[in-house]
């Protein structure tokens, strides 16, 4: 059993996490140890065990059932730089507005053409869910600069949870 | 216990908690019936809502989603091939055939009834079993709890997936996630870098919301959302399985809950696992199956219905008598508790004995609702699978946000997991499963604190893991779980000589 270059270039995961490893157990090895047993010791027994894992397999190199073959990569990457950018703008929009700014993009690119269906979707589904959480289960939800959800009508409802 | 069970039952029965019970149960249905959308994901994106309810009302939630899930997960299976959950797969083999006869009503009242059998044999198994268990596990000291823990951890990586390696190297990587943080013992700041929501450790609620929600939706539209485009026009008629068809599936539900029960309580096993070798194990014991077993046989939609659903309390006996969860859900349950400071283990059934029991009749009563719902609602329940996931996905996304949000109030819990969507996104593309990262997540605290304290206390020594018998055979076990599927690989011609 060796390990090949066609191996390692089928595998990238399995490098990056031993360069991952390798760079916890840099770091953990600095950790003050007050006998042998001190916080960098499990860390390093961890990425010790990735470590050797990852050579493993690297070494026998098997498919598995759950690898995906047939996808588009970049339907995934658009959708995650929606999530980033919503995610990222909700301090300054806050969760209500970023929410109802999102939807209809997600909701476009997702196949729904319908514009009854995507702006009723669009501001109902946050305000439904902004009155559940931040009115019933009192979590703080982010209200950005300009907090518009405070200019939404408080609903008598109480916590009964 | 009589008196425990009254006090359960005296306490569910309150119409708040009958509320959140049947509404949990009918989002799990409603969810279960749209394939590609789990219980896992259903349990770890609604959890949320269960943060600032009390731990019995929150359970009956998530619980009511785990049933409701579990059990729906067969009607797109009967209905269109493709199971709605991974442990409806197995429903697939006579369910479909059945349904390609214009029989799909009679396959789906089997299916619930079958369902209901498993369910309650596995909630009987849960309020029997785990006071045994959790009784006996009240001696295990440090060396036992790690070894259990590592136990835990490997038997999950080699049945979570084909290749053990990737499943360690997932579960292990999740156990290097729950470093972060203070150290639980010295106090030491560990890759905090200065960041101080860091200091409490990474939320692994969040992380678990990224893998099960994130990753599985950014999957979804990798794969092609809406890319099967079968509409379900079939009418379902009629609510009461025949009298001869009650009679034929009787002992297999029986026989078959009783094995579900069994696999469900091995870590890692699940429903899929429990389903298929239930239905394997009837297509063995029954001889004169007519029809045969895959051409639509009633018995064989009984066998993988009741062992899938038999699972669900089956994983509940670890999770809540030694702290290990059984499956995906189990894990999820375990932070359920944990965000309202309870600990699951041996401790929990001498200190939360009354909540334990309003889960265990909670769980009993979902089970009744859902033969309820599934006999009175087919007819409903089969026009879900039509739901497009463009319309589900995006509120998807939108509530695993505010769910990571709503665990202490901050973003960057959303942060968080929004990252662990990401890599569980790539961890999934080149075959790594998810379920043991998530499970180290859980079980690094244990291991490193049980780990630490028995090396402490033998100086360093291994010794004290061979001095104590039960610590032994569980880590032989664990090594054994380890070294035979490597070596089998590494070896050929191996495999051969052993089978």
């Amino acid at each position: 059993m060796v390990i090949s270059k066609e191996k390692i270039r089928s595998n990238p995961l399995a490098l990056l996490f031993i360069a991952v490893s390798i760079t916890v157990i840099l770091f953990a090895s600095r950790f003050p140890s007050d006998g042998q047993v001190g916080p960098g010791f499990f860390p390093i027994i961890i990425s010790l065990g990735i470590i050797m894992f990852a050579v493993v397999d690297l070494m026998i190199d098997d498919d598995t059932a759950l690898e995906m073959s047939d996808f588009d990569f970049k339907a995934a990457v658009l959708i995650f730089v929606l999530l980033l950018l919503y995610l990222g703008l909700m301090p300054i929009l806050g969760f209500l507005v970023g929410t109802i700014a999102f939807l209809p993009i997600i909701l476009y690119y997702s196949g729904v053409r319908s514009k009854v269906t995507i702006i009723s979707i669009s501001i109902c589904l946050p305000v439904v869910l902004f009155y559940l959480f931040s009115r019933f289960f009192l979590v703080r939800l982010p209200e950005g600069i300009i907090p518009f959800s405070r200019l939404l009508p408080i609903l008598p409802i109480g916590v009964i949870l | 216990m009589i008196d425990n069970v009254l006090h359960g039952f005296t306490t569910i029965l309150n119409p708040f908690t009958l509320l959140l019970m049947v509404s949990g149960i009918l989002l799990g249905i409603f969810m279960g019936s749209i394939p590609g959308m789990t219980a896992t994901m259903t349990v770890a994106v609604l959890l949320s809502f269960t943060f600032t309810m009390d731990p019995t009302n929150g359970m009956m939630l998530l619980l009511g989603i785990y049933g409701g899930a579990v059990y729906s997960g067969s009607i797109p299976a009967v209905l269109i091939r493709t199971p709605g959950t991974p442990s409806a797969a197995a429903t697939i083999f006579d369910g479909y055939p059945l349904s390609q006869k214009g029989e799909a009503g009679r396959a789906i009242r089997i299916s619930t009834v079958a369902s209901f059998v498993g369910g309650i044999i596995s909630v009987l198994g849960l309020i029997f079993f785990s006071p045994v268990i959790a009784n006996a596990a009240l001696r295990f000291r440090s060396p036992e709890f790690f070894a259990l823990a590592f136990f835990g951890l490997t038997i999950i990586a080699s049945v979570s997936s084909d290749s053990l390696t990737k499943g360690m190297m997932s579960g292990l990587l999740g156990m290097l996630v729950a470093t972060v943080g203070i150290d639980p013992i010295a106090g030491f700041q560990r890759f905090t870098f200065g960041v101080p929501e860091l200091l409490t450790g990474v939320q692994f609620i969040a992380v678990m919301i990224g893998l099960f929600g994130i990753a599985e939706g950014l999957k979804s539209y990798s794969e092609g959302i809406d890319r099967d485009g079968k509409k379900v026009d079939q009418e379902i008629e009629g609510i009461i399985p025949s009298l001869s068809d009650l009679k034929s599936i009787g002992p297999v539900s029986v026989m078959s809950g009783i094995g579900g029960v069994i696999i469900g309580a091995i870590p890692g096993a699940g429903g899929d696992i429990a389903a298929f070798i239930t239905y394997n194990e009837a297509t063995r014991w029954i001889k004169d199956a007519t029809p045969s077993f895959g051409k639509g046989n009633v018995r064989g939609i009984a066998a993988a219905e009741s062992g899938n659903n038999a699972s669900t309390g089956g994983a509940l006996i670890p999770t809540l008598t030694l702290g290990i969860p059984g499956d995906s859900v189990s894990a999820i349950l375990i932070g359920a508790l944990a965000v309202h400071d309870i600990q699951p283990g041996p401790a929990l059934y001498q200190e939360q004995t009354g909540l334990l029991y309003e889960i265990f009749m909670g769980f009993l009563l979902i089970y009744v609702f859902i033969l309820l719902f599934g006999l009175l609602g087919a007819h409903y329940w089969v026009r879900l699978i039509n739901i497009r996931e463009s319309l589900l996905w995006p509120a998807i996304f939108v509530l695993c946000v505010i769910g990571a949000i709503a665990l202490r109030g901050n973003v960057f819990d959303a942060w968080i997991m929004l990252g662990a969507g990401a890599i569980g996104y790539v961890l999934r593309l080149r075959g790594y499963p998810l379920a043991p990262m998530v499970l180290g997540l859980i079980l690094a605290p244990i291991a490193e604190e049980n780990l630490r304290r028995s090396l402490s206390l033998s100086g360093g020594s291994l010794d004290i893991f061979y001095q104590s018998p039960i610590a032994l055979i569980i880590l032989l076990l664990s090594a054994g779980t380890l070294i035979l599927p490597v070596f089998r690989k590494v070896s050929p011609g191996l495999s051969d000589i052993m089978s």
